[in-house]
């Protein structure tokens, strides 16, 4: 079965405008599934709920950049030793963007659920002694415990509708290796209902059956797969490059101006098809080398 | 950890610098039979625990979330906690592993915390300043931090010691200290002891064991106790007599400097 799409037609296809529960995997400023991102911007999608990683980054301040996200579902958006995420920042802050607090445990317990079909997640004592659960009514709540007449934190099970999450690779079924740190985008593609693939390279499906427990991913979940060689820049994508840290701060420079961040969107994302801006950061990087 | 605000870069050029000086106290604080957890922007920490391993506790674990790398090597230490360059490790666990030890209690002895406030009984809050729905400050959220509320030991660490960090009382608890100090840390009952220590670029504080507030222990080599007080936000206990941090010794500072080797302490 072939589920190579194109970048363009993996978006018009699996990402509705208007999306309920969107997850975007990687984690930190690395892994980050950009190119879709980016395409999701291009597309102008408007997301209902995004979710993030425990920790999520350029991709979802760039999701809230281009003023597509009515709520988020996190337990950080920031760039980590680079700085605050300039676009998150300004949409809480002014009150646009509300923010259905989590923390680490919920994001990733709460995952499995969706993916077990468990009907909550009984989360660990004393976690209930921090404020994150009483911010955020929808996502938990007290309960008792039926075995010991405890209360206990649950959380609700989180089932994206679609998940966007990269690898390093993959074959035209879908079977995905992730290279580097799995994060939780193994556990995010399990409890989606749509999981789209970016991959560095699609390979052949003996490359993937020659070693099947290196198989991170099973094709059975995966309704797209994308091949944009590059695509997690200014991400790192593990296996393949590193982070490009001077765009991510020409970035923050940009968006964390008076006009925020249209401009960088008008330049990098709307203006420019994904190709195009690829090619351009390649040659930026090769001048850069050659200095 | 930051690399701005200069602090980083403190003492002479062949001298301890400041963040390499808050690495040794950080390591001073760890035992051989630690198990020792840390998440976002944990370079310091990082090399504070491989400093250790290389010195007075070579049994120690330490897990460098994120990536999840089981002791990594570091030489070079790296500013991210998801940089590939940690899983060069002694072994890597799964992140959903790593979050579901977190809570089984007893696995890890030390997590590591810090804070866009950290308050007197060592509350940290990395979400938000003023009311959390219309904040005058968004931080980036909480990440793991509710765990501290069942670990042996936390140590907190800050490259920012002002009066806007070291608050009375956090806005948003996110990561649990002595809570309200010692009615309602004896009421919540918690399996963790709570944190043990702070290290800051110009001292390091404990708590007292009464009240369960921040207390001075000792101030970095230039720093006077009146300048901690007034870069600290609340009524810290200062007992009479305040030594100097002790220095590191030669042998710490070339290990330090070996794993540590693009001088990410020394602002670099």
């Amino acid at each position: 079965m072939n589920k190579v799409l194109s970048l363009h037609d993996a978006v018009e296809r699996h990402v509705p405008d208007g999306v309920g529960l969107l997850a975007v995997g990687g984690m930190h400023l690395h892994n980050n599934p950009m190119a879709l991102v980016r395409e999701v911007v291009r597309q102008r999608r408007r997301i209902r709920r995004l979710l993030t990683s425990p920790c999520g980054a350029f991709n979802a301040d760039l999701l809230i950049a281009g003023g597509l996200v009515e709520e988020i579902a996190t337990s950080y958006v920031g760039f980590e030793h680079l700085g605050l995420a300039p676009a998150f920042r300004r949409s809480v802050e002014d009150g646009s963007l509300r923010v259905l607090e989590c923390d680490e445990a919920y994001i990733t317990h709460g995952l499995n659920a969706g993916a077990g079909g468990l009907p909550f997640a009984p989360l660990p004592a004393g976690l209930e002694v921090s404020d994150v659960w009483r911010a955020n009514p929808e996502s938990f709540r007290l309960v008792e415990d039926p075995f010991t007449g405890a209360q206990v934190l649950a959380g609700a099970p989180l089932r994206p509708d679609v998940a966007l999450v990269h690898a390093a690779e993959a074959d035209a079924a879908g079977n995905a290796v992730l290279a580097g740190a799995h994060f939780v985008d193994r556990v995010m593609a399990m409890a989606a209902r749509t999981v789209v693939l970016q991959v560095e390279r699609v390979v052949p499906t003996e490359a993937i059956s020659r070693h099947p427990v290196g198989t991170t991913i099973p094709g059975f979940l995966v309704h797209a797969v994308v091949e944009v060689p590059g695509g997690c820049h200014p991400t790192a994508s593990h296996g393949h490059y590193r982070v490009d840290e001077d765009h991510l701060r020409r970035y923050l420079a940009m968006a964390g101006g008076a006009e925020g961040p249209r401009a960088y969107v008008e330049q990098y994302v709307r203006g420019s098809s994904e190709a195009d801006y690829l090619e351009a950061q390649r040659a930026l990087a090769a001048a850069e080398a050659h200095r | 950890m930051s690399r701005d605000g200069g602090r980083t870069n403190g003492g002479s050029p062949t001298g301890p610098a400041t963040g390499e000086l808050m690495a040794v106290e950080l390591a001073r604080r760890l035992r051989d039979d630690d198990v020792a957890v840390m998440g976002t922007a944990s370079a310091l920490p990082q090399i504070a625990c491989r400093l250790a391993k290389e010195t007075h506790a070579p049994d120690l674990w330490f897990v460098a979330g994120g990536t999840c790398g089981v002791n990594p090597r570091l030489a070079p230490a790296v500013p991210s906690c998801c940089d590939e360059d940690l899983l060069r490790a002694d072994t890597a666990v799964p992140l959903s592993d790593v979050v579901l030890l977190e809570g089984r209690g007893d696995v890890f002895t030390v997590f590591f915390s810090g804070g866009l406030q950290i308050d007197a009984h060592g509350n940290c809050n990395l979400v938000s300043v003023g009311d959390r729905t219309r904040p005058s400050l968004r931080g980036p959220g909480t990440v793991g931090l509710p765990f501290l509320a069942r670990v042996g030991r936390v140590l907190i660490y800050t490259m920012a010691h002002n009066p806007r960090t070291f608050v009375e009382r956090v806005d948003f608890l996110g990561g649990p200290g002595f809570l309200d100090g010692p009615a309602s840390w004896a009421a919540a009952g918690l399996s963790g002891g709570g944190p043990a220590a702070v290290v800051t670029p110009l001292c390091t504080l404990g708590f007292d064991r009464e009240t369960l507030r921040m207390r001075l222990e000792t101030v970095h080599p230039g720093v006077t106790v009146q300048q901690v007080v007034e870069a600290t936000g609340f009524e810290l206990a200062v007992p009479g007599v305040v030594p100097e941090t002790p220095p590191p010794t030669d042998d710490q500072i070339a290990i330090l400097r070996s794993i540590d080797s693009g001088g990410l302490l020394r602002g670099g």
